[in-house]
């Protein structure tokens, strides 16, 4: 074998080297990316599932809410404001607001005796809390799912491939939960 | 997140059934030597390779068969078997939603099979071959007894077994095991009843040697089914401890899964109806609570597990399940796959996301475990405004039934 011929044959199969691996990122890069797309996909059917249940809830609450108008109307107010919104970075917050007036609108309903012991009311507020866990599990997933994305974009050697492919860094989703701020508090 | 287990346990899971299927080769064949030297004391000859492998031949097949007929047909002879009923969301929402939220926490392809069992006895276990074929049985007693927080953790244990492949894994070394029991019990009872060779002469055309081969393959016989069970129910602690690890970070919320132990610990109850086969497959072995460390336990102690996620004070990720657990048993053996470590993650602990759970008061939660069974089969729960909750069970015919405190008529 000559030289040239020698020379020639690792050239080959450094090439050849180089493209699995570039094909290699770039089917990961695309696996995550759809992962996160199937992530943020979920969040929103669990969110429309909330839109969803609130005026059933609302109207159930009607009967034994009388006083209680500016509550009740609260709530509709943000579940209107949380329709309408169509960025990522908008949705956060009005889903935050929704949340809020929901969190508040369930303590003023332990108020009300009659109410609690409504059977729709009770199968409403279970379908309700199922549906604020599954959004913030949703939303985990989708976290989990973006971190892994963006660290693949940011990092070397991947980062190359990534932004020659004119991959983007996903926005985190970020949830103003009532639950998780309310943290208890430890007294000594 | 979850793959990286996944790939990691199969490994350690291939290595430690590989150990069981050598156990199971060096058995056949020790039985080959054993049944062709036996029954043909003259032929000296004869005790070589080739009767040992066709010992390791047959012990193989009679492991297939045990195997095959547990994968195709397992399933559905235990879930006729304890008489479990598929769950739609209408029967219990309740189960059916939290289900659903630990599937969505997980990523699961595919929402599992849930299955109601009409048993006292609080307990759940996971059956299917993985996370496109799951099923989730749970009992009327544990419904009855767990609140909300703690029916999260229990789905959430039994779930990463699904995604795990316990099952599977399980279930290919419980017919090992399966195997090993049955030639060996084979071979020691035959041994009883061969004709004795008492009025042979002593000086047969057995060597010295033949009698060590005897002698090894019996060894063999003893300690190939104890050693197979001692693999066996190590593999099983291993992936409860796992599953505990995985609820708590699924869930978020460990005290959810521990409260629940707790609760089954103090239940009292035993399933009777259980197949004992399937111990390991439940989420605290149905005979008997373990309590101490032993070599012969399905399930790590209970409340070694209890102690480990109450001690999760700080985060409920792998590593601070793994921290707790060197704490608690004061060993440093490493318990989940490094690779899926995610060091530095962190997962805050979320609150509790219900009012107090009931009161285990053993009488009121009987009634609600009847109440659900009785939901389940098709009964009608009428309210009398006189408070008194009568329960109409499906076979009645009668049009209207009178109270039989107030002597309302009610409609049926």
């Amino acid at each position: 074998m000559t030289g040239l011929s020698m020379f020639l044959l690792v050239f080959v199969a450094i090439a050849v080297t180089l493209f699995l691996y570039i094909a290699g990122v770039y089917n990961r890069l695309v696996f995550l990316k759809n992962q996160v797309k199937n992530a943020w996909s979920q969040i929103e059917v669990q969110l429309k599932r909330r839109h969803d249940l609130i005026p059933n809830l609302i109207e159930t609450a009607k009967g034994y809410m009388q006083h209680e108008r500016q509550t009740l109307e609260s709530v509709t107010a943000a579940r209107a404001g949380a329709i309408s919104v169509k960025s990522i970075a908008d949705v956060s917050s009005a889903e935050g607001e929704l949340s809020k007036a929901l969190t508040k609108f369930m303590a003023v309903a332990e108020q009300y005796p009659d109410l609690k012991a409504n059977q729709n009311f009770l199968a409403l507020q279970e379908e309700l809390s199922s549906t604020e866990n599954r959004i913030s599990f949703a939303r985990q997933a989708y976290n989990d799912s973006c971190l892994m994305l963006n660290n693949k974009i940011e990092m070397f050697p991947s980062n190359i491939v990534a932004s020659r492919f004119g991959f983007k860094k996903q926005a985190f989703f970020e949830l103003e939960n009532p639950m998780e701020k309310d943290l208890p508090k430890v007294s000594f | 997140m979850f793959w990286q287990i996944i790939a990691e346990n199969k490994r350690k899971s291939v290595i430690l059934i590989a150990l069981m299927g050598i156990s199971l080769a060096v058995l056949g064949y020790s039985a080959g030597i054993f049944a062709v030297g036996y029954l043909n004391p003259a032929a000296d000859g004869f005790i070589s390779h080739r009767s040992g492998l066709s010992g390791i031949i047959i012990a193989v097949i009679i492991w297939l068969i045990l195997l095959i007929t547990a994968l195709f047909a397992s399933d559905s002879i235990f879930l006729s078997a304890s008489n479990a009923k598929q769950l739609t969301h209408n029967m219990n929402p309740q189960l059916f939603n939290v289900v659903e939220e630990m599937v969505i926490a997980a990523a699961m392809p595919k929402m599992p099979e849930i299955y109601i069992i009409e048993d006292m006895a609080p307990n759940a276990f996971a059956l299917g071959k993985g996370p496109d074929d799951g099923k989730i049985c749970v009992t009327a007693g544990l419904l009855a007894v767990c609140g909300r927080d703690e029916l999260q953790g229990v789905v959430a244990h039994e779930l990463s077994h699904i995604i795990n492949r316990d099952v599977l894994y399980m279930t290919i070394a419980a017919t090992m095991l399966g195997a090993v029991s049955l030639i060996s019990d084979t071979f020691l009872r035959s041994f009883r009843y061969l004709p004795s060779r008492r009025y042979s002469c002593g000086k047969s055309s057995r060597g010295k040697g033949q009698a060590l081969i005897m002698l090894a393959a019996f060894t063999v016989m003893i300690l190939g089914p104890l050693l197979s069970r001692i693999l066996y129910f190590s593999i099983s602690r291993k992936r409860e401890y796992l599953a505990d690890a995985t609820s708590a970070r699924l869930t978020r919320y460990p005290e959810g899964l521990a409260s629940a132990l707790e609760k089954i610990m103090l239940s009292g109850y035993k399933n009777s109806e259980a197949p004992k086969a399937a111990a390991p497959f439940y989420i605290a072995n149905p005979y008997r609570m373990d309590i101490k460390n032993s070599v012969f336990a399905t399930h790590p102690p209970i409340t070694d597990r209890i102690q480990i996620l109450r001690s999760m004070t700080f985060g409920a990720s792998y590593t601070d399940y793994l921290k707790a657990y060197w704490k608690i048993t004061g060993t440093h053996r490493n318990l989940i796959p490094v690779k899926s470590i995610n060091i530095g993650e962190k997962i805050a602990i979320r609150k509790s996301s219900e009012m107090p759970p009931d009161s285990p008061d053993q009488y009121v939660s009987r009634k609600k475990a009847g109440d659900i069974i009785r939901h389940i089969n098709g009964f009608k729960f009428i309210e009398c405004p006189c408070k008194m909750n009568i329960k109409v069970p499906p076979e009645t015919s009668a049009e209207s039934l009178i109270c039989p405190r107030c002597s309302r008529v009610h409609k049926l």
